[in-house]
């Protein structure tokens, strides 16, 4: 090797070291940070696009993940504002640690049973170990809790062998319902438990009838993320009080959410 | 201290700082407590399986493949070398979404393995499929700079001798390159243990199923912080065993007889 004709500076990695650090944003509109369940990736950020509009200078960041995930991050001390979950039990979890101020419900969503786009049809969920591949949430996330809480809940009914044969069926367990709804989407999983908001008609996923009041809903809360910005949490509060809008909650209807209640939940 | 010594700090300071945090914020207690976590043994045993088989794989195939690659002087050797090299450069994501297409119901060769009542995603067999993919440029890439550091006059010699071709391979080459096969199969199997990312999206995540040490500790990071602290504890310790026994195997400082340096 030819010996180096300039040796390198010091200079070069500690300019990088800069920039590294550096790319944290300065000033600019204020930023509030919503850690939202998968469940809400179609549906926030309309809602936020009208909070935008309605409150010049301030800007709405999401972040979507299981609300399990979020839920730890937030007790990592991650940097969120406004915490969406599809499962109250987080939130309440996360408030009793101190982490979170309010809590407001929002809305409810149905969990249905969704057919993959070409999957044979099911009359119901008596066929479904009839399904070669069935796709469920982790334990950890609301919409995997929610799934087994329905097979639970329709195991008596169908039988101990039915039970047997529908665990057989299931061929992965994804840590989000947007993973789980991809994996029907590609067409590697037949059939799958979702939230009606993740039914897009135009994707061709097909919903199984299932026997009435088995279907659990999940219940879709916010909560303010306790912080010392006492600007971030002046929007945050108004974020919150948004969420609860009309605007907001038409739009949350059309997107297959049902309202919680016809009056907007008072805080808790 | 040598001044080259003190440009790499930062470097050796981010190598060593995460790995010392782990130790650190572990008590021999949960180191206990991981051995026993549910998840670990299933999890073991399923990525011990498929990394020795997708190792197989990859050292029964690329040996030939390095082999051709460190002698040849044929045109393609190029794109075959780039083809090879492909999975490091890949994200795993993407390797794995790659092999969804091919692989896949709907891939590629779904029909095609649907007609022969083969079914892959979701089995084991995808995760030896992934493991095997990513981990080959490994083996494929130090075993072709063994083989090239390999004396060919030493394979004239055996043939004048009176060696068939396969045995001089077999007698003379494969001895003489063997550290360095052997160093290659050890990173290619680490790559392999530690594979993620394709495994994720092409086989899935089912508990003794298609669930490996790497996706075990991911699911039980979401919901059990110190039972994921355990596991990864774990690992990085069965990780230093693993290094440490590598150090040992006869990779060679020396050069043998015949291995030009």
């Amino acid at each position: 090797m030819r010996p180096l004709r300039h040796p390198p500076r010091l200079g070069q990695p500690l300019l990088l070291l800069l920039g590294l650090a550096a790319c944290a944003e300065p000033g600019g509109p204020v930023v509030i940070e919503v850690f939202a369940a998968s469940s809400m990736t179609d549906a926030l950020p309309k809602v936020s696009a009208a909070f935008e509009r309605a409150h010049p200078g301030v800007r709405v960041r999401h972040s979507f993940a299981g609300s399990q995930v979020l839920r730890l991050q937030i007790e990592e001390g991650a940097d969120a504002d406004v915490f969406v979950s599809a499962d109250p039990a987080h939130l309440r979890a996360l408030r009793e640690s101190g982490h979170l101020e309010r809590i407001d419900e929002l809305a409810e969503v149905e969990l249905v049973l969704a057919l993959a786009p070409g999957a044979p049809p099911l009359e119901g969920l008596q066929d479904l170990p009839r399904v070669e591949r069935l796709v469920l949430g982790t334990a950890g996330v609301p919409v995997g809790r929610y799934a087994r809480a329905l097979l639970d809940a329709a195991t008596p009914r169908f039988g101990d062998a039915w039970r047997e044969a529908v665990d057989a069926r299931v061929v992965s367990e994804e840590s989000n319902v947007r993973l789980v709804r991809a994996k029907l989407l590609l067409g590697e999983a037949d059939a799958a438990f979702l939230y009606a908001s993740d039914l897009d008609p135009g994707e061709g996923l097909r919903r199984v009838p299932l026997p009435p009041g088995l279907a659990p809903a999940a219940r879709l809360a916010a909560g303010r993320v306790r912080g010392d910005d006492a600007r971030a949490t002046e929007h945050a509060t108004a974020y919150l009080a948004f969420l609860r809008s009309p605007a907001a909650r038409s739009s949350l209807a059309a997107e297959g959410f049902t309202l919680a209640r016809e009056t907007p939940a008072a805080p808790r | 201290m040598s001044r080259s010594l003190v440009f790499a700090l930062p470097l050796l300071v981010l190598l060593a700082l995460p790995v010392l945090a782990l130790a650190l914020g572990t008590s021999p207690a949960e180191l206990w407590s991981g051995l026993a976590h549910p998840a670990f043994m299933p999890a073991l045993a399923l990525s011990a399986r498929t990394s020795l088989l997708s190792l197989a794989i990859v050292v029964v195939f690329g040996t030939p493949l390095a082999w051709w690659l460190a002698t040849t002087t044929h045109r393609a050797r190029r794109a075959v070398e780039l083809l090879a090299d492909l999975p490091i450069v890949l994200p795993p994501a993407v390797v794995g979404i790659a092999l969804l297409r091919a692989f896949g119901r709907r891939g590629l060769l779904g029909d095609a393995l649907a007609a022969a009542d083969l079914e892959l995603a979701f089995r084991p067999a995808a995760v030896v499929i992934a493991q095997a993919l990513v981990a080959s440029p490994f083996y494929v890439h130090a075993a072709a700079a063994a083989f090239r550091r390999v004396d060919t006059e030493l394979l004239l010699v055996a043939r004048t001798l009176g060696a068939t071709k396969a045995r001089a391979l077999w007698r003379v080459v494969l001895p003489l390159a063997a550290p360095g096969l052997l160093g290659g199969a050890a990173l290619a199997w680490a790559r392999a243990l530690g594979e993620f990312g394709a495994t994720l999206l092409f086989a899935g995540n089912r508990p003794g199923l298609t669930q490996t040490m790497p996706r075990a500790f991911y699911a039980t990071r979401e919901t059990d912080v110190q039972g994921a602290l355990a596991l990864a504890l774990v690992r990085a310790a069965a990780a230093v065993v693993l290094l440490f026994g590598l150090r040992s195997l006869p990779l060679g400082t020396a050069a043998p007889p015949g291995v030009r340096r």
